[in-house]
């Protein structure tokens, strides 16, 4: 289509070209979970929205902070106790773990409820994306906000600590350091994220799905305690836990065991692969259910 | 097409051509199942769909690259605002990021929602909900536009406008719609090909103007009264003598009369009226409507 164009004496113009045709390239399905991704993520965050959405990710975002910002601010003050004085990164993850639960409980709800209730996941389906597309973008967003209260506190910790001059000794060191951060973070968040992403494809209702998250995180606590400590089952059966196995999980990977400093927890002497293939089964678990739900989701 | 023991759409060959298509059928007629299979969300139990040369089967992601559609139900986001969202549906349909920008604001404005833009959704009235609808389907140029009762819940004014609109799209930018609609006389006002089904059945297709308009003839409605009772006998007696073909319609004091020329068969009606004293309430020339498709298509 051609535009309107107006000329003034001094020779500027103003274009207005309306709706047109377009010619170009366009980015297929790569463009399409790219868009979803970011979407859903504003979405979680409350960004673009009413100030009301914004105030619960915040809340959640400074409580899973304090606890790395309160150790920086001790080992700031306090220098003169050395090494004592700082918490290690696992007890780090272990502070984060009220905030995580919650998030976790309201993060896949808000993903993925809101586009079964009102719709929009069928709308989504009306375009290059598919049901395999849609989920793996959901799943990419809720394990980034996810990684936002999982690592976020964590590495603000290790930048703190690094600047007031108590972090890893020499570059490698820091990036090794880093990377097991990293990696930690994102086993407890992709457990986390499965779960939750599980809990909130069983219910077109949200506060329903984050009361399922929820039972599910508390109860595999509360089952994994009861036979591991009351009852005096085998300390494999704390692997019920998923929080609790994903912890233990991020644990390992930084190095961080109870001869090496850490603190103790039921799976401290179940070996490291057994503790490993436990998350992989929580991981499994909850994908399969959101993989078999969204595979028999019927789309209009 | 096929769930579980009912058949939603049964031996349905249709051919879409280029245009403005009309699906129309009463509720529960198939047409939203058939613009399923169309984007490739279903797969028919038995026979093939190729749209815009391509299999929806196969080649779905693509295909629907190329598609805009804008669903019946109310899918909109409540808090978010329209301008976002019909930028967001024109990524997610494969427009670059700056483009989609400028491709929401340019469909918001062609629907007559430029001023409204900023506005959250779940703030708007059902006609502009409507129009949002419309323009985040148009906002990544599609080939073929599927919209699925995009009249539903709109006052008459508002129709109309939905009307031009989509009318427009299609006259000016060369984009083919198929609109689906059970209001059989807001698809003849636009549309220039008919797909109707009728329980899953394809009761007829084809260019409107061959399946509607003016047809040879007349219809003739009398008063009916107490002493016109023989006066209506005679008209359609004379009428038969006259070699016209003379069809009593389904209300008692109608009738249609058939003959090469309408204007002659109009004059020989008139004479017979006058001659048999009758009184005449409506005459009018005879013309096939969207209705009487489905009444011929109903056993």
């Amino acid at each position: 289509m051609s535009g309107n164009a107006k000329s003034s004496a001094d020779g500027a113009e103003i274009h207005d070209r309306g709706y047109r045709r377009y010619e170009g390239a366009r980015s297929g399905v790569v463009g399409a979970v790219r868009s979803l991704v970011w979407q859903t993520i504003r979405s979680i965050l409350g960004l673009g929205r009413p100030a009301r959405h914004k105030v619960f990710p915040v809340i959640v975002v400074v409580i899973a902070a304090l606890p790395a910002v309160v150790f920086l601010g001790v080992a700031l003050l306090f220098r003169d106790l050395g090494d004592d004085s700082l918490v290690n990164y696992s007890d780090l993850f272990g502070f984060s773990v009220a905030p995580i639960m919650i998030y976790a409980a309201m993060v896949a709800p808000e993903a993925l409820v809101r586009d079964r209730r009102d719709g929009m996941f069928s709308l989504y389906l009306s375009t290059p994306l598919t049901r395999p597309t849609y989920v793996a973008a959901k799943a990419l967003a809720v394990l980034a906000v996810m990684m936002i209260i999982a690592l976020g506190p964590v590495l603000l910790a290790l930048v703190g600590y690094t600047v007031v001059g108590d972090g890893p000794d020499g570059v490698v060191e820091w990036f090794k350091v880093f990377f097991r951060l990293t990696a930690a973070g994102l086993v407890i968040s992709a457990v986390l994220a499965a779960v939750s992403m599980a809990g909130s494809s069983v219910t077109d209702r949200r506060a329903f799905a984050s009361v399922a998250v929820i039972l599910v995180i508390f109860g595999g606590a509360i089952v994994s305690s009861i036979l591991v400590d009351a009852a005096d089952f085998s300390n494999t059966y704390a692997l019920l836990d998923p929080m609790g196995t994903a912890g233990e999980t991020a644990t390992r990977i930084l190095g961080e065991s109870p001869e090496q400093g850490g603190s103790v927890s039921e799976l401290s002497d179940i070996d490291t692969g057994v503790v490993f293939l436990g998350t992989a089964a929580w991981f499994a678990a909850g994908a399969g259910i959101v993989g078999y739900k969204y595979r028999k989701l019927e789309a209009t | 097409m096929q769930f579980g023991a009912q058949h939603a759409l049964d031996s349905l060959d249709v051919d879409v051509q280029s245009g403005v298509t009309g699906l129309v059928g009463a509720n529960g007629a198939g047409k939203t199942t058939l613009m399923s299979l169309v984007l490739g969300l279903r797969v028919p139990t038995a026979g093939q769909t190729r749209v815009l040369g391509l299999d929806p089967r196969t080649k779905g992601a693509e295909l629907r690259a190329q598609i805009g559609y804008g669903p019946e139900r109310n899918v909109l986001p409540q808090d978010m605002p329209a301008s976002d969202f019909v930028k967001h549906m024109a990524e997610v349909r494969g427009m670059p990021r700056n483009e989609a920008r400028g491709r929401a604001s340019d469909a918001l404005w062609l629907v007559g929602l430029g001023e409204e833009r900023a506005r959250a959704l779940g703030t708007m009235s059902t006609g502009q909900r409507q129009r949002v609808k419309l323009a985040q389907a148009i906002a990544s140029d599609p080939a073929l536009l599927l919209l699925d009762e995009p009249t539903d819940g709109l006052d008459p004014v508002q129709r109309d406008e939905m009307l031009s609109l989509i009318r427009q799209v299609s006259r000016e930018y060369g984009i083919d719609v198929v609109l689906s609609s059970h209001l059989l006389e807001e698809v003849e006002r636009i549309c220039d090909h008919i797909v109707a089904l009728d329980a899953g059945r394809l009761v007829a297709q084809g260019r409107l103007d061959d399946l509607v308009g003016d047809e040879q003839g007349v219809v003739v409605e009398l008063a009916e009264t107490a002493d016109q009772a023989q006066a209506f006998d005679d008209v359609v007696s004379r009428l038969s003598e006259s070699r016209l073909e003379v069809r009593r319609g389904e209300v008692g004091s109608r009738i249609e009369v058939i003959g090469p020329d309408a204007d002659l068969v109009a004059d020989l009606v008139r004479d017979a009226v006058a001659d048999a004293n009758a009184r005449v309430i409506r005459i009018e020339r005879r013309r096939r409507r969207l209705e009487d498709l489905f009444a011929v298509g109903t056993p």
